[in-house]
C-alpha cells in the first residue's frame, strides 16, 4: 500500500509537523509506504509529485489552510483538521482505503459561474459602483427591449401609434415601462453600491433628471456617482442629535440630496452631458464604412481580451449605453456578436482539431458552445488560462473581426443579452449569423493550429 | 541557541494554564528573549483559541509570533497536571513554550521546531522528558535528539 499525506496548520510552527510524524509513525506500523508534504512555517517541504499521486493507494489530508486540491482528483481521500490525526493517524489511514474517489465536482458551467461570483466581489471603487448598477439595469432593458421588438414585430415600425393595439400596449410596457425605467435603475443603484440605501432614492431621481434633460447613459452614470458621494458627503458632515437621527434617512438625506443633485443637473452640469451625450449618440448613429468597422473591431478586441473582466465589461456598458435611444443598435449588436464568438469558437476547435486538447477540454468544448451561444464571454476562461499565449489572440482574432462585420453589415440588436434567445431582435439576422461563424471559425482555425499537440500519456501499467 | 539550561524550568508550580505561561514568559523575559511579556501572553492565548496546543499525550506547545518577542526560543518545562482545555481531555504536564518574532525571515529556528515536533510525538522520548531529574538532564536530551540545537 501506499499512502500520501498533506499536513498544515495555520501557525505552521508545530502540528504541521506533528502531524506529519504521527501519520509517518502510523502508515509505517501497518508496514505501508508514505510519503508526507508539509506545508508550513518552512514552506511546503516533501512536495508530492504527479507521478506519486498517480501510484499512491489513498491519500490523508490533515490541514487547516486551503491546500492545492486539482492534483487529488480520482484520488480515495479523506479531509480532517490537522488536530485529529495526532490523535487518530491509523484510523484515517484505514478510512482513507475505503474512502470513495475525491473529485472536484465541477463541470465548465460550475467553473464558469464560480468565475463570475469570483470576479463580482473582486471588483472595487468606482468599478465596482458602475457594474453593481449595470448588472440591475440589464433585466429592465432586456424585458423592456423585448416588449419592444415584439411590439415592431406585431404591428411594423409605427403600428404602436395606434392606441389600443397590442403593438402599443408592447410598446408600453417596454419603451414606458422597461425602457423609462432603466436609467434612473442605473443611477440609483450605482448611488445604492456607494452610500447603501440612503443613496437609492437620491440616486433614481438623479437618473430621471437626467433623463427629463436626455442627458442619457451618460448622465445616469454622473448622476447615480454624484448621488453617491453627496449622500455620503450629508452622513458624514450633517451631524443631528440623537433624538432626531431617525429623520436622517426618511427626511434628510432624501430631500437634501435630490435638490442637490436635481438641482446641479438643471442649471449646471446637465447642458454639456446632454450635449456630449447627443454628440456621442449622432457619431455613433452617423457611423459608416470604415469607421463603424474600426469601431465594431475594437469592441470586438475587448470584448475577447479579458473574457468578462474589466474591459470587456467596459465594452458591454458602452454597447447598453447605446441602446438608451430605444431603437436597435449597431454597437449593442457588434458586443453581442463578439462576445459571443471566443466560447464558440473554442468549441468549436475541441471538435476540429481534437489532437490539440485534452479529454477534459474537448468535454469542455461542448458547454462551451453553449455558454457562447448564450453570449456567456466567460466559458473560454478555462481554456485561456490553459494556455493563454495562444488561446488569447486567436479569440481576439475572431471577436474582433466578427465586431467588425456586424458594423459593417449594420446589423442592430435591441436588447443588451440573451444570445440565440434575442436572435428575433437583431435586424439584418442573416449577415449577423454570418458574421459570427466567420469570427467563430477564425478563432477555432487559429486556436487549433497555434496550440501544441497535447502529449500522448504514457498508458497506465497492468496491474500486477 | 534557542534554548539554554536557564530556559529549562522543572516542576514549575502552578495551577492554571495562565499561571504556567505568566511564569515562564517572566523567565523568557529575564533572560532577554521577551521584551513586552504582557503582549507576548496575549499573543500566545489567541492562538490557543483557534485550538488547543495540548496535542495530547500530556504535551502542550503554546507558541505565538508577536512583535514581543526579540529573538527566537523556547522553553520547557515540566508542571503537575493542568488542564489546558486539550483535544482529548487529558490534563498536561509536559510543556514547551515556543517564541517567534513577528518580522523573522530566518527559518533555521523553524526547522528546529519542525523537528522538536515530530520529535515529540515518539514515545520513549517524552518518557524520557519525563524521567529528567535536573535541567542539565533535559539538555543533555535534547542535545543528544540532534534537532540542531
Amino acid at each position: 500500500m501506499k499512502i500520501l499525506a498533506v499536513t498544515s496548520c495555520p501557525t505552521g510552527i508545530a502540528h504541521t509537523y506533528m502531524a506529519a510524524e504521527a501519520l509517518e509513525q502510523a502508515a509505517k506500523k501497518k508496514g505501508y509506504e508514505v510519503k508526507i508534504e508539509t506545508r508550513g512555517s518552512v514552506g511546503v517541504e516533501n512536495e508530492l509529485t504527479a507521478e506519486e499521486i498517480e501510484d499512491a493507494d489513498a491519500i490523508v489530508l490533515a490541514i487547516d489552510t486551503a491546500v492545492p486540491m486539482e492534483r487529488f482528483e480520482g484520488k480515495k481521500l479523506v479531509t480532517v483538521g490537522v488536530a485529529d490525526a495526532l490523535q487518530k493517524s491509523s484510523e484515517l489511514i484505514e478510512q482513507a482505503l475505503k474512502a470513495s474517489p475525491y473529485t472536484t465536482g465541477k463541470n465548465l458551467a460550475d467553473e464558469v459561474s464560480d468565475l463570475k461570483t469570483k470576479r463580482s466581489s473582486e471588483r472595487k471603487g468606482p468599478y465596482k459602483h458602475l457594474m453593481n448598477g449595470v448588472s440591475f439595469m440589464i433585466p429592465f432593458v432586456v424585458a423592456g427591449g423585448i416588449a419592444i421588438a415584439l411590439s415592431f414585430l406585431i404591428g411594423g415600425y409605427i403600428g404602436f401609434q395606434e392606441e389600443g393595439t397590442l403593438a402599443a400596449y408592447l410598446m408600453g410596457i417596454g419603451g414606458t415601462g422597461g425602457f423609462g425605467l432603466m436609467i434612473p435603475i442605473l443611477a440609483g443603484y450605482i448611488a445604492y453600491s456607494i452610500a447603501d440605501r440612503p443613496g437609492l432614492a437620491v440616486g433614481m431621481i438623479g437618473g430621471s433628471v437626467a433623463t427629463q434633460i436626455n442627458a442619457g447613459f451618460l448622465g445616469a452614470i454622473i448622476a447615480g456617482f454624484m448621488a453617491g458621494y453627496v449622500v455620503e458627503a450629508i452622513k458624514k458632515y450633517i451631524k443631528l442629535p440623537k433624538t432626531l437621527q431617525g429623520i436622517m434617512p426618511v427626511l434628510i438625506i432624501p430631500v437634501f440630496g435630490s435638490l442637490i443633485v436635481g438641482l446641479s443637473f438643471f442649471y449646471v452640469i446637465g447642458g454639456p452631458v446632454a450635449a456630449l451625450n447627443t454628440a456621442m449618440n449622432n457619431f455613433l448613429t452617423g457611423m459608416e464604412g470604415s469607421s463603424a468597422a474600426v469601431l465594431g473591431l475594437i469592441i470586438g478586441l475587448m470584448m475577447a481580451f479579458d473574457m468578462g473582466g474589466p474591459v470587456n465589461k467596459a465594452a458591454y456598458a458602452f454597447g447598453t449605453g447605446t441602446l438608451v435611444a430605444g431603437t436597435g443598435s449597431a454597437v449593442m449588436a457588434a458586443v453581442m456578436a463578439a462576445g459571443m464568438v471566443p466560447p464558440i469558437g473554442l468549441g468549436l476547435a475541441t471538435i476540429l482539431f481534437k489532437n490539440k486538447f485534452t479529454t477534459a477540454e474537448r468535454e469542455s468544448g461542448k458547454s462551451a458552445l453553449v455558454l457562447g451561444m448564450s453570449f456567456i464571454t466567460e466559458g473560454a476562461i478555462p481554456f485561456a488560462a490553459a494556455d493563454p499565449i495562444r488561446v488569447i489572440p486567436s479569440i481576439m482574432a475572431g471577436a474582433g473581426i466578427t465586431g467588425a462585420m456586424s458594423m459593417i453589415f449594420n446589423a442592430t440588436l435591441s436588447v443588451p443579452h440573451g444570445g440565440i434567445f434575442v436572435f428575433f431582435a437583431v435586424e439584418n439576422i442573416g449577415m449577423y449569423l454570418v458574421s459570427i461563424l466567420i469570427g467563430s471559425f477564425i478563432t477555432a482555425v487559429m486556436a487549433g493550429t497555434l496550440k501544441k499537440p497535447v502529449e500522448i500519456v504514457q498508458p497506465v501499467k497492468a496491474a500486477q | 541557541m534557542i534554548i539554554n539550561e536557564n530556559l529549562v524550568k522543572l516542576n514549575l508550580e502552578a495551577s492554571s494554564r495562565e499561571e504556567v505561561l505568566k511564569k515562564l514568559t517572566k523567565v523568557a523575559s529575564e533572560n532577554g528573549k521577551v521584551n513586552d511579556e504582557n503582549t507576548y501572553i496575549e499573543a500566545i492565548l489567541k492562538r490557543e483559541e483557534e485550538f488547543s496546543t495540548a496535542v495530547g499525550f500530556g504535551v502542550a506547545i503554546p507558541h505565538g509570533k508577536s512583535d514581543a518577542v526579540k529573538e527566537p526560543f523556547f522553553m520547557f518545562s515540566t508542571v503537575d497536571s493542568i488542564d489546558w482545555k486539550s483535544m482529548d481531555g487529558d490534563p498536561v504536564d509536559l510543556v514547551f513554550l515556543i517564541g517567534v518574532p513577528a518580522n523573522d525571515a530566518g527559518s533555521t529556528h523553524l526547522k528546529i521546531l519542525a523537528a522538536l515536533s515530530r520529535k515529540l510525538m515518539k514515545e520513549e522520548f517524552r518518557d524520557s522528558l519525563r524521567s529528567a531529574r535536573t535541567e542539565k538532564d533535559i539538555m543533555d536530551l535534547l542535545e543528544a535528539s540532534e534537532l540542531g540545537l
